[in-house]
């Protein structure tokens, strides 16, 4: 998975020398973790948010978080799954703060025809205006349509290339229940894509 | 789907705003978190209580008439719930940030429900023992004067290890909070073990066994509030 340049265990061992040299206090040793892991952890939320200013925004808040609690880093531990978590908690916490946003309805009382994002804005109107085009729109409008559980589990296996077991570990699940999830929601998925099962 | 816009890994991403950025001005070393120390303080801290407690309030009366074998495997099974629910609790799996939540968890339940059985089940008495009229006022007056002290004890310990997990938890906060309170629990039910001679089997598993339980309960709600990053 490319990732600012690195990718996989090069990345995360780059990760841990990163997250080392910034607990003893070096500040570019920040922002060069910053620029190797911010764009999956932007990648990941931009599945979960589908509201690329807000991504930006979850992102900010999850190195922020990462920063105040840089205490509990464990020396010469993989920081990137720790981080993702966070990314994760972030996620969950913005969701729950703007919840209501999620009900909104139209002036005449009508709920929208596409479950609104965490903004409050309707499913088709997210990346419009800052012109971000990088979404295949029709792969990630049927993700939408997933439960948020199945499209955590795919956006972070299936699109994030995260294990099973590290997908699990991001949202606080057993890795079985995980694996569940990814099938139901790549399922769902191709089914809403019209694509037909692969046969042997 | 033929497309030239780049995948979601490689958008480019924001710069760090001016929050961070300030944060990073006065940037610090920090002593980062030792999980073995951690597990090691929160069991010295148990064995202090614990020992000061028995200390202060005496030994149990029938302790040389007792069993030594349940007297040995029941103080065992105490201890090793305290061992491992604060080692799943506080000590990740080697290259992990965030403890073993689940198992945690899992020793949790398993602990509450084992404790409450075992104190049904295995329960001895001597003639030395406190034995009280088998009413319900006296099966919950006794019960939850246990309770209340064993919880008393699991206190410190469990503050303790939660302060040590700040930021740690991003996920699992609940589960790794059962884990710990149920290990903090048993440190309160070691030290009833030691000092109150009541063996009624009810009293063994509900104000015994219901400290842990408690503890448990109560880690699962508190610990997360602790456990958060400070701010």
């Amino acid at each position: 998975m490319a990732a600012g340049g690195a990718s996989g265990d090069d990345g995360n061992r780059e990760a841990i020398a990163l997250m080392g040299r910034y607990c003893d206090g070096d500040a570019e040793a920040f922002r060069r973790m910053y620029a190797l892991i911010a764009p999956r952890v932007l990648g990941y939320l931009v599945r979960m948010v589908r509201d690329r200013a807000t991504a930006d925004d979850l992102v900010q808040l999850t190195f922020l978080k990462v920063h105040r609690a840089r205490a509990a880093y464990v020396r010469d531990a993989d920081p990137v799954p720790w981080i993702f978590a966070i990314a994760h908690r972030t996620f969950l916490d913005e969701v729950r703060s703007k919840k209501r946003a999620r009900v909104r309805v139209a002036d005449d009382g009508a709920p929208p025809d596409v479950a609104a994002d965490i903004t409050g804005a309707a499913g088709g109107t997210a990346f419009e205006d800052d012109g971000q085009q990088e979404l295949t729109a029709a792969t990630l409008v049927a993700l939408q349509t997933l439960p948020p559980a199945q499209r955590e589990a795919v956006a972070l296996t299936k699109l994030g290339g995260k294990s099973i077991a590290e997908a699990a570990e991001i949202a606080g699940t057993t890795p079985g229940a995980m694996k569940v999830r990814v099938h139901r929601g790549y399922e769902a998925l191709r089914k809403a894509l019209g694509v037909p099962k692969e046969t042997p | 789907m033929s497309d030239d816009r780049p995948p979601l890994d490689e958008l480019a991403a924001p710069p760090m705003g001016d929050l961070l950025d300030g944060e990073l001005r006065d940037l610090r070393p920090v002593a980062t978190r030792q999980p073995w120390r951690d597990a090691g303080l929160v069991l010295a801290a148990a064995t202090i209580v614990v020992a000061t407690l028995v200390g202060v309030l005496s030994l149990r009366r029938d302790l040389d008439a007792l069993p030594v074998v349940w007297l040995v495997l029941y103080g065992t099974a105490w201890l090793g719930t305290l061992g491992l629910g604060a080692y799943l609790a506080l000590v990740p799996r080697r290259g992990a940030v965030v403890p073993r939540w689940r198992l945690a968890g899992v020793v949790a339940a398993v602990a509450a429900v084992g404790f409450v059985v075992a104190g049904l089940v295995f329960a001895r008495t001597t003639p030395q023992s406190l034995v009280y009229a088998p009413t319900l006022a006296n099966h919950l007056g006794y019960g939850a004067s246990c309770v209340a002290l064993g919880t008393f004890t699991a206190i410190g310990p469990f503050v303790l290890g939660a302060l040590l997990l700040r930021g740690s938890l991003p996920v699992g906060a609940r589960a790794a909070g059962a884990g710990l309170g149920a290990a903090c629990g048993a440190a309160g039910g070691f030290m009833l073990h030691l000092h109150c001679p009541i063996t009624h089997a009810y009293h063994l598993g509900f104000g015994h066994g219901g400290a842990v339980v408690l503890c448990a309960l109560v880690g699962a709600l508190i610990l997360p509030l602790l456990a958060k990053e400070s701010r």
